[in-house]
C-alpha cells in the first residue's frame, strides 16, 4: 500500500509539472506586456528595460519557469496586476471557502440524492417509476449546466412573480446557514449537483441490476433473509464499488460546472475569480487558480484510488 | 417462382438497420437535419423575404439588411414576433431569428472542425500506439493522464481567454475566411483549437483499445504471415474495423462540442458581438430574464433540442452497435 501511494504521489509531481509548464507557458507568451500596463502614460524606454530586468522579464524562458516553480514551492503565488501588486493569495482566498462549500454540497447532492434514486430505480426496474427516473436523469444529464441554470433562475422568477420573494442570485454568507442563506443556496446548489445525480442515478441502478443477478443474491434469498438484509448487506456494498471508481469524473463535473454556476448565480468562488482574471488579463491570479484546480483535481483522484482500493479486497495494489 | 438470394448484409449495414427502428433516435436525426438545413439554407431565403421599411437612418432598407444577424435597429429593441421580424428582436433590434440560425451555423462549423481534428489525430496516434506499442503507446498514456489532470474548460477558458482576443485581430487578414473571422468569430478558431486538443486523447485511448483487441484476431496473424507490410495492415484491415467506434465516439463527442462552444460563447470567451451563438444569445439575453424571457428562452430550447438529439442518437447508436443485443 505504502509502495502504491508513493508510486502515485510521484505521478502527481509529474501531472502538477505539467500543470505549472503549461500554464507558465501561456503566461508567457500571452500577449499583453504587464509592465508597459503598470507604466501606462508614463512610458520610457530607460525604465522600461530597467523594470524588466528587475522582475526578472529579460531572462530565458527555462530560467523564467525555474523562479516559478521555486516561488510556488514557497508557496508564494506572486503579485497581480489589477490591482497592482496586491498579493494573489489575498485575492484568491475570500473565494476557496465559497467554491469549496458549494463543491461539497454538490456532492452531497450528487450522492445523497443519485445512489438512493438509482436503488430505487433497480428494485423497481421496468416498471413506470424506473422509466420516468431514468427519463429525469437523461435529460438532466445531457443538458448543460448552463441551461438548467437559465430554466432554474426562470422558475426563481416565476416564484417572485407570485409573490414568494426569492433570491436569484447571491451567495449569502459562507458555511451559515441561516433562513435567508439556504433561500440564496439553494437553488445553485440543487443545479449544481444535477448533473452528478442523473450520472450516479443510471450508474447506480446499472451496477444494481447487474448485482441482484448474482447466484450470491439468489443464496441469499434462499437461505430465508429479509428482502432489506438481502440488498443492506449483501448487493449494496458490492454495488458501490463502481461508483467510486467513477469519482473522478464526478471531480470533473464539479469543476466544469462551477465556473457556470458562479457566473450564472453571481457566487464569488474561485471559478468566478479566474473568469474575471482573464478578462482583466491578470495573468498571476490566472495561473495560481489554475494550478490549484488541477492539484485539487489530482488529489480528489488519488483519493478516490486510495478508496477502491481499500473498499475492494480484491484489488492487488502493485 | 425462386426468390434471389439475398446479399447478406455486412455488420455495419445490420446494425444501422437496427439503428432505423430506434424511434426515439429517429425523429432526432430528424430535428437535426431540420436545424442543419435551417442554418445553411435558412438566411439566404430568409433575406429575400419581407417587404422594404424606413430604417433609424432614415433610408429604405430591405430584407437583405435587416434580416441579417448583426444589423441593430434601435428603435425596435426587444420586439415580439411580428411580419417583419418573424421572432422578434433582441436588446440591440437585432432579429432573433437570423441569429438563431447564425448561432446554429457557427455550432455546426466549429463541431465539424473539431471532430475533423479529432478523428484525425486520435486515429493516426491510437492506432499507432495499439499496433506499435512502446514510447508511442507510453507517451499517449502520460498526455491522456494529464488532460485528464487538468480539466478540459479550464484549458479551454485558459487557451481563448488569453489569445482569443488577438485572434480576432491576426486572422482577420487572412484571405478568404478573414471577414468571417473578422466579424467577432476570430476567437472560434482558438476555441476550436482547444476543443480539439482535449478530446482527441480519449478518441485515441478507444482506438488504441480496438487496434489492440484487433491484433490478437487471427486475420492480422495472417496478413502477417502472408507477408503483408505493417503500412498494408493498417491501413487495409484495422482502420476499417475500428470505423464503428469512431463513428459513435465522435456522436457523443459533438454534442460534448456544442456544450462546449456555447458555454465558451456565454462567458464571453468564444463568439464576440456583432457574431451570434447560442451561448452568447443566452448571456445577451440574462440580464432581461424577468421582463424579456424570449431572449433567452429561444436560444436556449435551440440548444437543448441539439444536445437531447445527438445525446438520443448516440444512445440509439451505442444500443444498435452493442454486440450483447444482437439476435
Amino acid at each position: 500500500m505504502i509502495q502504491f501511494l508513493i508510486k502515485r504521489l510521484i505521478g502527481l509531481l509529474f501531472i502538477v509539472l505539467g500543470v505549472t509548464f503549461i500554464t507558465f507557458m501561456l503566461g508567457y507568451f500571452a500577449p499583453s506586456d504587464p509592465i508597459k500596463e503598470m507604466m501606462g502614460a508614463h512610458f520610457d524606454y530607460q525604465t522600461w528595460q530597467q523594470l524588466r530586468h528587475a522582475y526578472g522579464f529579460d531572462l530565458p524562458w527555462y530560467h523564467q519557469y525555474f523562479n516559478f516553480l521555486m516561488r510556488l514551492a514557497r508557496f508564494d503565488l506572486g503579485t497581480s496586476f489589477h490591482p497592482q501588486q496586491r498579493a494573489v493569495w489575498d485575492i484568491i482566498k475570500d473565494g476557496v471557502p465559497i467554491s469549496v462549500e458549494l463543491a461539497f454540497w454538490g456532492t452531497v447532492v450528487t450522492l445523497l440524492l443519485g445512489v438512493p434514486v438509482g436503488i430505487w430505480s433497480a428494485l423497481k426496474a421496468n416498471t413506470w417509476v424506473d422509466t420516468f427516473n431514468m427519463t429525469v436523469a437523461l435529460t438532466l444529464y445531457a443538458l448543460p449546466v448552463f441551461i438548467l441554470a437559465v430554466f432554474v433562475q426562470i422558475m426563481i422568477l416565476w416564484v417572485n412573480n407570485a409573490g414568494i420573494s426569492w433570491p436569484v442570485i447571491g451567495w449569502g454568507t459562507p458555511w451559515q446557514y441561516s433562513w435567508s442563506d439556504i433561500q440564496y443556496k439553494l437553488a445553485p446548489i440543487l443545479t449544481y449537483g444535477a448533473a452528478g445525480y442523473a450520472y450516479y442515478a443510471r450508474l447506480t441502478r446499472t451496477t444494481m441490476l447487474e448485482v441482484l443477478r448474482q447466484d450470491y443474491i439468489r443464496t441469499a434469498r434462499a437461505k430465508g433473509l429479509r428482502e432489506r438484509a438481502v440488498i443492506y448487506r449483501h448487493a449494496l456494498r458490492n454495488a458501490v464499488i463502481p461508483l467510486i471508481t467513477v469519482i473522478g469524473l464526478l471531480l470533473g463535473l464539479l469543476v466544469t460546472g462551477s465556473f457556470f454556476i458562479e457566473t450564472l448565480f453571481g457566487i464569488p468562488g474561485v471559478a468566478r475569480i479566474t473568469v474575471d482574471s482573464v478578462f482583466q488579463r491578470n495573468y498571476p491570479v490566472i495561473q495560481a487558480t489554475t494550478i490549484l484546480i488541477a492539484i485539487g483535481v489530482v488529489l480528489g483522484n488519488l483519493i478516490a484510488d486510495v478508496l477502491y482500493h481499500l473498499v475492494d479486497p480484491r484489488i492487488k495494489t502493485e | 417462382m425462386d426468390r434471389k438470394a439475398k446479399k447478406p448484409l455486412s455488420p455495419f449495414q445490420e446494425s444501422m438497420r437496427r439503428f432505423r427502428r430506434d424511434t426515439r433516435a429517429m425523429i432526432s436525426v430528424g430535428a437535426l437535419i431540420f436545424l442543419v438545413l435551417l442554418a445553411i439554407a435558412g438566411p439566404p431565403i430568409y433575406k429575400h423575404i419581407g417587404g422594404t421599411y424606413l430604417s433609424d437612418f432614415g433610408a429604405p432598407i430591405g430584407p437583405a439588411i435587416y434580416h441579417s444577424y448583426d444589423h441593430q435597429e434601435l428603435s425596435n429593441q426587444n420586439e415580439g414576433p411580428s411580419a417583419r421580424y418573424w421572432l422578434g428582436t433582441d436588446n440591440l433590434g437585432r432579429d432573433l431569428l437570423a441569429r438563431l440560425m447564425q448561432g446554429v451555423l457557427i455550432s455546426i462549423i466549429v463541431a465539424l472542425v473539431v471532430e475533423i481534428v479529432d478523428v484525425v489525430l486520435g486515429v493516426i496516434i491510437g492506432v499507432l500506439a495499439g499496433y506499435h506499442g512502446g514510447w508511442t503507446d507510453t507517451l499517449l498514456a502520460r498526455f491522456t493522464d494529464l488532460i485528464f489532470a487538468f480539466p478540459g474548460l479550464l484549458f479551454a477558458i485558459l487557451l481563448t481567454g488569453i489569445f482569443g482576443q488577438s485572434a480576432s485581430d491576426y486572422l482577420g487578414s487572412l484571405p478568404v475566411v478573414g471577414p468571417f473571422l473578422a466579424n467577432g468569430n476570430g476567437p472560434l478558431v482558438i476555441v476550436s483549437l482547444a476543443l480539439a486538443l482535449v478530446s482527441w486523447p480519449l478518441m485515441a485511448r478507444y482506438v488504441r483499445g480496438q487496434t489492440l483487441q484487433l491484433k490478437q484476431q487471427q486475420f492480422i496473424e495472417a496478413a502477417r504471415s502472408a507477408g503483408t507490410s505493417d503500412v498494408r495492415i493498417i491501413l487495409h484491415h484495422i482502420i476499417p474495423n475500428i470505423f464503428s467506434i469512431v463513428f459513435i465516439t465522435s456522436t457523443l463527442d459533438i454534442a460534448g462540442t456544442i456544450i462546449g462552444e456555447s458555454g465558451l460563447s456565454l462567458l464571453g470567451l468564444g463568439v464576440r458581438p456583432p457574431g451570434s451563438s447560442l451561448g452568447l444569445m443566452i448571456a445577451d439575453g440574462a440580464d432581461l430574464l424577468e421582463i424579456h424571457p424570449w431572449n433567452t428562452l429561444l436560444p436556449t430550447i435551440v440548444l437543448t433540442v441539439i444536445v437531447l438529439s445527438i445525446s438520443f442518437i448516440g444512445d440509439g447508436l451505442r444500443d444498435a452497435f452493442d454486440p450483447h443485443t444482437k439476435d
